[in-house]
């Protein structure tokens, strides 16, 4: 490639942007986001002047026609701001503010008052306010069906999950039980060591609170199916590993939730 | 003979034109012109002056608002003009801070009112939204703001596109003596 053409590919590139950024700017001010005096329009003129003649396609011409347009209205608001200025209502949105944070607002609308002049009017049924009475009146359900509709709402079914899904989140296959057996022998291990009891907090606890929560679901299974015994004494919880396990749940076996805080 | 015949035809029209200034037919209370020209006739303006004389007596007159054109009256064979005239009734004079409250304004509402209209004059007549929530929300709160920004825009105060740049709406205009407001905005003592 020549240093010509490289140097056309460079000023193509940054004629496209500063361009669009021309136009976002205009189209700023336009949206009263900016004085119209921020922007230089000699300056976005000539912008547009050197980097014409590298355009090449129809959206390059559309583009700096689009531009030009913008600029135009910039120019406009500009002519509106200077005529703004120079009449009586003119006053610098900066003092207003001042003064409308400083003034109380019993000041404030007695300011109000003296320039409200308030319409007249006398507000009687019309042909308009009839239909749509009406309509309202049509689609309004009687008041026991809109409270029954309330009483019976309900969430989303439960849905079924795979074993692909179950594997995945490391709840189901081989990849559970191996979990288990190593939380069992974990179990054991602390027991063996001297501990009569373990402590079910200190147990559970993992590095995370998701962790804790994944380990405290692990020991659930633990107890329901005999690997282990939660016992429970006044506020203490505690963890007794069983030797020989049923691997069956135990009979007349009632559930027991145990809500884990964050702070866990 | 003469005056008494021009007097009882101008009586007839009166009546129609405060019928039609004073009952509200559709959204927007008042009259458009081309119902006065239509319904009272050629010399509708002629009909609204002595209105403005009668109606002076009781503190009220007729004012009229240039609001930019609805397609209702475009009429065969004449260009369409840009903007079209509505004549409402209004307060000649003020009211006063109890009378305000008695029609159900509250203070702060006008305050609020007050302080929202002259920002947007200062503004040229038009600000983003959320300008105008911050400056309210400086003496009412963020939420208060925004609710009372909801109120003016319900009732006609001001304007909101889609762009959320808000603008003084047909009310203020109709209502708003905005030199005069601007004027005691900045001699107001604090």
């Amino acid at each position: 490639m020549t240093e010509k053409a490289k140097s056309r590919r460079i000023g193509l590139a940054s004629g496209r942007k500063e361009l669009k950024e021309v136009v976002e700017t205009c189209d700023a001010i336009s949206e009263r986001k900016f004085n119209p005096f921020f922007l230089d329009v000699k300056l976005g003129v000539d912008t547009l002047r050197q980097y014409f003649p590298y355009w090449e396609r129809f959206e390059d011409h559309c583009l700096d026609a689009h531009a030009l347009n913008r600029l135009s209205e910039v120019v406009r608001l500009q002519n509106t701001q200077l005529k703004f200025q120079s009449s009586a209502l003119y006053a610098d949105p900066e003092f207003i503010g001042r003064k409308v944070e400083r003034m109380s607002e019993k000041r404030l609308a007695e300011v109000f008052l003296q320039s409200w002049h308030p319409l007249t009017g006398l507000e009687q049924l019309t042909q308009e306010v009839i239909s749509e009475a009406l309509n309202y009146w049509n689609l309004l359900l009687p008041i026991e069906e809109r409270w029954k509709k309330r009483g019976y709402e309900r969430g989303r079914d439960p849905q079924k999950a795979d074993s692909s899904t179950l594997d995945g989140l490391g709840i189901h296959g081989e990849e559970f039980s191996k979990k288990l057996t190593s939380l069992w022998n974990e179990l054991l291990q602390q027991y063996s060591s001297g501990q009569k009891q373990i402590d079910y907090w200190q147990f559970i606890k993992g590095q995370s609170h998701t962790h804790t929560v994944q380990r405290a679901y692990f020991v659930s299974f633990l107890v329901t199916y005999g690997y282990a015994k939660l016992h429970v004494e006044q506020d203490r919880l505690a963890l007794i590993p069983v030797e020989q396990p049923t691997m069956k749940a135990a009979a007349g076996a009632v559930s027991f939730p145990i809500p884990i805080p964050r702070e866990a | 003979m003469e005056n008494t015949q021009t007097k009882s035809f101008y009586s007839d029209k009166l009546k129609r034109a405060i019928h039609l200034l004073l009952f509200r037919r559709g959204k927007m209370p008042g009259a458009r012109e081309w119902e006065l020209k239509e319904k009272v006739g050629k010399n509708y303006e002629q009909v609204l002056t002595q209105l403005n004389q009668l109606l002076a007596e009781l503190d009220l007159e007729v004012k009229k608002v240039i609001e930019p054109r609805s397609e209702a009256i475009a009429t065969e064979g004449e260009p369409a003009p840009l903007e079209e005239a509505r004549y409402f009734v209004t307060l000649k004079g003020t009211l006063g801070l109890k009378e305000a409250k008695m029609i159900g304004w509250r203070i702060d509402n006008l305050a609020a009112l007050s302080a929202s209209v002259a920002f947007l004059v200062s503004k040229q007549g038009k600000a983003p939204r959320e300008d105008v929530e911050k400056l309210l929300a400086h003496k009412f709160g963020r939420w208060k703001a925004a609710t009372l920004v909801d109120i003016f825009l319900r009732t006609g105060y001001l304007e909101e596109d889609d762009a959320g740049t808000m603008a003084l709406g047909w009310r203020t205009r109709s209502e708003v003596d905005l030199r005069a407001l601007m004027t005691k905005m900045a001699e107001a003592k604090l």
